[in-house]
């Protein structure tokens, strides 16, 4: 299961590096990419309190930005 | 050695790729037509030819573009008068979000309005915004990518320059 | 904390109705082009009959005129109420000793031991500065303090990041180093110390309060020493890349290293024996080295009139757990001015090699062992709704409504004797309710 899911993430970002020639858009269609939800750390206050509570309450942390230090566990 | 010579290549790529964003020089040539769709009427590029143009592509969601609205302005504003116009062409798909960019931020000069994207195809933008500098006798001479407020006083010393030509 | 963040609230509407006086026009424009940003929140999240948690946050961001990026952020919070101890439930009451030493607590038959003492402030600041150059390059330093009774954490970090294809691709590079200092209430218990419980004799003081008796030979803190530390490297390497003019992707990699004292000084284990009666409570140890790898990935897409952000991670590490985590927020804007967001998020994690429920008396004691569910096998969702609305004066502020279950799990221990009849992995519910500013 594990392995089988590494494999398929594995393939997927080749596929993603060997396609970037023909993928992505022209500086003048980024319209809707511009806009702030679509920012992949949008919401950041919501994602920083996320990341308080699930660091203090389960075992795995981080994986999508270096995230603040500190316990206020329990 | 062969660890000297890659580090001597990477600091010429790097000083390389700092120099290649400090030039905004480019080769004398002809300012490709463009059909443009002012709110009025359509008028062509080359109806400009006479004057100094800074020609600017723009769009509503483009957050530098909406630093450089009031610098156009000011500009308009100074040389208007000695045969200098700033032209915009509104790159947004929808013309209701430059409509509303418009009214937060009017300009007091010429914008024509391009949802296709046609004319940034044909002059090959590679950044929001782009901004070229248009000679009287219609020629291409000078192009920056962005908007740099701390550049404001040499991008008005170049339309100085190509007014007292 | 809460009265600090109504401050800031009613500073803002002041300042909005300020605003409202200056001509519609100017004041629009204003909007548009000022640099500094706010974002504030309050945060309650309560767990039922354990702890609860107010927080609150301030964040500011400054874009220069060269789009160099400067933010500062500072978070308080403070937490009350009681945690599960690691002790087993028992068909009779128990008494544990408090980690001051000086106090003790009693349990009931059957239910599972919580430790209410906790109670802690938590004040953490943390900046960044974020430097355009070259036209493609990007980087970031950042440093992070945080403080709170019995811990302190310093933190600092540098990221780069190099724009291809026309900024349709992004490449990044991390590295960010931690320093955790903890000085335990009452001492650092040494790793599989027996806790000597005390003797309940009752509540017939003048005060009305419990009171309990040690043993005479017991010397207080005798088991225990002082503060401890752990440091943290992180390295996180990433990919960006525009899909086409409606999505984009983004893979991380990241590696830390953690060394130092991992373990939980106010956690605690049963030493049961053939017939599942606690014989003895000893002090949890966990290892004092960890390797972690994640892999994550997070996809956005904008619809016509809405987001969808979906994003898995998934965890390994060389105390054997391993976890997936998929993130999912489904933005619906309804008209320009507001939006409603259902978020889900599905967690999952096995034991780490250590976990064990509680001892058994009759096997030799192991090197490391904690029975704190969150190194257990475990099962956790949230459910949540935001609702958010921009105001005329461009402020927006939404509110967040959320439920998080987390169902730990018995990762194949048997349960022997009384044990087999009570209920060792009670699920663990809470409510996170927040209200966001921005100005």
């Amino acid at each position: 299961m594990k392995r089988k899911l590494l494999a398929i993430l594995a393939v997927a970002g080749v596929l993603q590096l060997s396609g970037c020639a023909s993928l992505g858009v022209q500086p003048w269609e980024r319209d809707l990419l511009a806009k702030d939800e679509m920012a992949l750390g949008a919401e950041g206050v919501d994602l920083g309190l996320d990341d308080h509570i699930y660091f203090s309450k389960e075992a795995t942390s981080g994986g999508r930005s270096f995230a603040g230090g500190g316990c206020g566990c329990n | 050695m062969g660890r000297i010579r890659t580090l001597a290549g990477v600091i010429s790529v790097s000083a390389g790729l700092l120099l290649a964003s400090a030039n905004p020089a480019v080769a004398a040539q002809p300012a490709p037509e463009l059909v443009l769709n002012l709110a009025s009427k359509q008028v062509n590029l080359s109806d400009y030819k006479g004057q100094v143009v800074y020609l600017d592509f723009w769009a509503s969601w483009c957050k530098p573009c909406q630093r450089s609205f009031p610098w156009m302005n000011d500009m308009q504003a100074k040389y208007g008068e000695q045969g200098f116009t700033v032209v915009a062409i509104n790159l947004d798909s929808e013309r209701r979000l430059a409509d509303e960019f418009l009214r937060k931020l009017p300009a007091h000069f010429p914008v024509a309005f391009d949802p296709q994207g046609n004319s940034a195809q044909t002059y090959k933008l590679k950044g929001m915004p782009t901004s070229y500098l248009i000679d009287k006798t219609g020629q291409l001479r000078i192009a920056h990518q962005g908007f740099h407020i701390e550049k404001q006083a040499s991008y008005e010393q170049e339309i100085q320059g190509l007014l007292a030509e | 904390m809460q009265l600090k963040n109504k401050g800031t609230v009613a500073t803002a509407l002041a300042g909005a109705a300020c605003a409202l006086l200056g001509s519609p026009a100017a004041q629009a424009e204003e909007e548009m082009l000022k640099d500094w940003q706010f974002d504030t929140a309050i945060l309650y999240y309560g767990e039922t009959d354990r702890v609860s948690l107010a927080e609150g946050v301030i964040n500011a961001t400054k874009t220069n005129d060269d789009d160099s990026i400067f933010n500062v952020k500072l978070v308080l919070d403070t937490l009350t109420g009681a945690s599960a101890n690691g002790a087993v439930a028992q068909p009779y009451a128990q008494t544990f000793s408090r980690p001051s030493g000086k106090d003790g607590y009693v349990v009931k038959a059957g239910e599972t031991p919580l430790d209410d003492t906790f109670r802690d402030t938590r004040v953490q600041v943390s900046s960044s500065w974020m430097q355009p150059f070259a036209d493609t390059w990007r980087a970031t330093g950042a440093v992070n303090v945080s403080n709170e009774y019995d811990y302190m954490s310093l933190g600092l970090s540098g990221l780069l990041e190099k724009d291809l294809f026309m900024r349709n691709t992004t490449l990044s590079a991390g590295l960010s180093f931690q320093f955790d200092s903890i000085d335990p209430v009452g001492g650092t218990p040494g790793a599989l110390t027996s806790m000597l419980t005390p003797t309940y004799i009752g509540d017939d003081n003048e005060e009305g309060e419990d009171e309990f008796e040690w043993d005479d030979d017991y010397e207080e803190g005798d088991n225990k020493t002082g503060s401890e530390s752990k440091t943290t490297t992180d390295l996180l390497v990433g990919v960006t890349q525009v899909i086409n003019r409606r999505m984009l992707m983004q893979f991380n990699y990241g590696l830390s290293v953690v060394d130092g004292y991992m373990t939980d000084p106010y956690k605690l284990l049963s030493v049961v024996d053939n017939a599942g009666i606690t014989q003895d409570v000893v002090y949890e140890g966990r290892p004092d080295s960890r390797t972690k790898h994640s892999f994550f990935v997070q996809t956005k897409y904008a619809l016509d009139s809405g987001v969808v952000d979906v994003s898995y991670r998934y965890a390994t590490d060389d105390w054997e757990i391993d976890s997936h985590t998929i993130d999912s927020r489904f933005r619906f804007n309804l008209g320009d001015n507001n939006y409603i967001q259902p978020h889900l998020r599905y967690y999952q994690q096995s034991a780490a090699e250590f976990y064990r429920p509680f001892l058994n008396q009759a096997d030799p004691l192991p090197m490391y062992a904690s029975a704190d569910y969150r190194v257990g096998e475990m099962t956790a969702y949230t459910l949540g709704l935001k609702y958010g609305h921009k105001m005329e004066n461009g402020h927006e502020w939404a509110v967040r409504a959320e439920y998080y279950q987390q169902d730990p799990k018995n990762a194949g221990f048997d349960e022997p004797g009384v044990l087999a009849d009570l209920d060792l992995y009670p699920s663990v519910k809470a409510v996170i309710l927040q209200f966001n500013y921005h100005f």
